[in-house]
């Protein structure tokens, strides 16, 4: 079963008198399961295809399925219900809220799916798998970026969500805490069965994926399973 | 807990937002306490002439005297069911009047039996009422009372002689035995004898060239009268009717004009104070939507997050909603504990014998708290709505 299906989706953008087509026409399927890279150059529609994965943005056209729920049926509410329940975020600028400390922050999506205990334990469980648990009652402000980011995965998969969307997950932190960041990743994917895409510029990053899509112009350039450590084509 | 934190994070913002919710409520509860006290004293009024017609001397009579002898015609008039003499003086002849928003001393002659009738109904806070056949007797309403520091069994002269009062002034001495519970309308400065003793004050009362002449025991200042008990004001207007028309030498006041006039007066010191208080409360207000609005601003890409993870419109509105709300809360409770702590100590410092000028009513502590807190979600809509429909995308790359 396809976890994300995008059938002949576009996402169009009016500038003036100019129309830009962000995403044209993508058609798609991941599995549950998958660890998909994203890559192209700026303006390629990579951020585009990740914020209609999300549910962030509406497509102009076309159609896109989270575990088989046509989300273009869905009303404002709705969606953001399924962003809640079935889809985790994390963003290169990490998003924490300065005011929240580390626990505080990864359960604060629990506070939008009304979890009360169970949710508490779990994002306990996250933070020690991250690494953190000695950081539990830090600030951000007191975290390093790799840190910082790894509070962001733990918050991404606290509501045990069955897609976790990264964008440029990497682009604030150093090589090494990069290489991190990816390990844990890879981890989190293998153990939870939870389907990641990973939208990034780092191509050492994309080749550590076993799935590379990339984009041009808003469309499908390549596609391309791989055997992680095995260089693609 | 985040809301607490939100508003830790801005100290002086959110001080200085609170404080003008907590000026306005402030305002809002010493203006109100004193509308209050005010209705109070009003609805006394209300209660008493709304409950019985108020007969004296006809339009142009110098002197307020009737005879007695009216009253046995105005029972025969249809629809009245008693009616009893009444007189009255000023139990501090003489004496400066101060502002007050009480009414004077005063000495009410009365028969004992008649506080059966009226709806103005008076408890015993010491002793018993005065006996009709007994002189010398006085029941002190509360504020009197304190004045000049009774007990039961104690004696009061009364009129109190003034300082300047010439050698022939005349004053009795009165035993107390009843001390009122206060009441926060007339009562509470009122002294009550028995008709007798009225008498005799009335006769000390008169002109020396007539004071021999006048047989006391044959007339009264006034005359209440009364129709059988839950009779409607209108009733008793028609009843006034009657005995003007009826009853030679006398003038019934109709009770729905001497109501109308109480009542008005105090709708508009209510409007008066109310409004000049809910108008400091709602440029407190005003301060709210400023500094909400700059919260939005600050918190674009807090906003953008939380629709990430899943909060709807009505989430971020609820959110920011309730952080305006509470700010109304804490500048109502801060603002009315302020002003219920001034009125108080107004209160408590008020001379004894002078009316206290602040009442505090639940009424005015639910108007307080409450507007404050409506007040505070008001003035969180628009700024929430701003939030609420911020877009996600745009929110979470906002710089």
């Amino acid at each position: 079963m396809a976890n994300v299906r995008l059938v002949d989706l576009a996402k169009q953008y009016r500038r003036g008198n100019e129309v830009i087509r962000a995403l044209d026409g993508v058609t798609l399927d991941i599995d549950k399961g998958e660890f998909v890279a994203v890559v192209g150059r700026s303006g390629s529609g990579k951020t585009t295809m990740l914020d209609l994965m999300g549910l962030l943005l509406r497509p102009t056209s076309g159609s896109l399925f989270i575990d088989d729920i046509d989300t273009g049926r869905l009303g404002d509410s709705e969606l953001a219900r399924v962003r809640a329940r079935r889809i985790g975020f994390v963003f290169q600028e990490y998003n924490l809220l300065s005011g929240l400390n580390v626990l505080e922050n990864v359960m604060l999506p629990l506070r939008y799916v009304r979890e009360g205990k169970n949710g508490r334990s779990r994002a306990v469980e996250l933070i020690d798998r991250v690494g953190l648990s000695d950081r539990t009652r830090h600030r951000p402000s007191e975290l390093s970026g790799g840190q910082a980011q790894r509070v962001a995965i733990a918050r991404s998969m606290v509501n045990s969500p069955s897609l976790i969307l990264l964008d440029e997950p990497t682009g604030a932190v150093d090589t090494e805490t990069a290489q991190q960041l990816v390990d844990l990743l890879k981890r989190l994917n293998q153990e939870d069965q939870v389907t990641i895409v990973i939208v990034t510029h780092d191509l050492d990053i994309a080749k550590q994926t076993a799935r590379q899509i990339r984009l041009k112009d808003g469309k499908v350039l390549t596609d391309e399973r791989v055997t992680p450590g095995v260089p693609a084509g | 807990m985040e809301i607490v934190r939100n508003f830790y994070r801005h100290k002086l913002r959110s001080v200085l937002t609170i404080s003008g919710i907590v000026i306005g409520v402030l305002a809002l509860t010493t203006m109100g306490a004193l509308a209050e006290n005010f209705n109070a004293l009003l609805d006394g009024g209300v209660q008493y002439f709304g409950s019985n017609v108020q007969v004296g001397p006809p339009v142009g009579q110098a002197a307020s005297l009737l005879p007695l002898t009216k009253i046995d015609e105005i029972r025969k008039v249809s629809g009245v069911a008693a009616a009893f003499p009444t007189y009255g003086f000023s139990a501090k002849p003489g004496a400066v009047s101060v502002v007050n928003f009480g009414i004077p001393d005063t000495i009410i002659a009365s028969d004992p039996t008649e506080a059966a009738w009226g709806n103005l109904k008076t408890t015993y806070a010491q002793g018993h009422a005065i006996d009709a056949d007994s002189s010398g007797e006085v029941v002190l309403g509360s504020t009197i009372d304190k004045e000049f520091n009774k007990k039961i069994g104690d004696n009061i002269e009364l009129p109190v002689k003034p300082r300047d009062a010439t050698p022939d002034f005349v004053n009795h001495p009165f035993k107390v035995v009843g001390i009122l519970n206060v009441t926060r309308t007339a009562p509470d400065t009122f002294a009550y004898i028995n008709i007798t003793d009225g008498q005799m004050l009335l006769k000390d009362s008169l002109p020396f060239a007539v004071r021999d002449v006048i047989d006391v025991t044959a007339i009264a200042e006034g005359i209440d009268v009364y129709a059988k008990s839950g009779t409607p004001i209108g009733e008793l207007d028609k009843i006034a009717d009657r005995i003007n028309s009826q009853v030679g030498g006398v003038k019934a006041s109709k009770p729905s004009d001497l109501v109308n006039s109480f009542k008005q007066g105090g709708a508009i010191f209510t409007a008066i104070t109310t409004a000049a208080a809910l108008l400091a409360l709602i440029i407190g207000g005003l301060s709210v939507v400023n500094t909400m609005f700059m919260a939005v601003a600050e918190r674009v890409r807090e906003i953008g997050l939380k629709k990430a993870v899943g909060a709807t419109t009505l989430d971020i509105m609820g959110e920011f909603l309730a952080e305006a709300t509470l700010i109304g809360v804490i500048g109502g409770l801060v603002g009315y504990g302020l002003g219920a702590l001034i009125t108080i100590v107004a209160n408590a410092s008020t001379p004894p014998g002078q009316s206290t000028l602040f009442l505090i009513t639940p009424s005015l502590t639910i108007l307080a708290i409450g507007f404050a807190t409506a007040l505070g979600a008001v003035a969180g809509v628009l700024p929430a709505w701003r939030a609420a429909r911020l877009d996600p995308v745009v929110a979470l790359r906002n710089e």
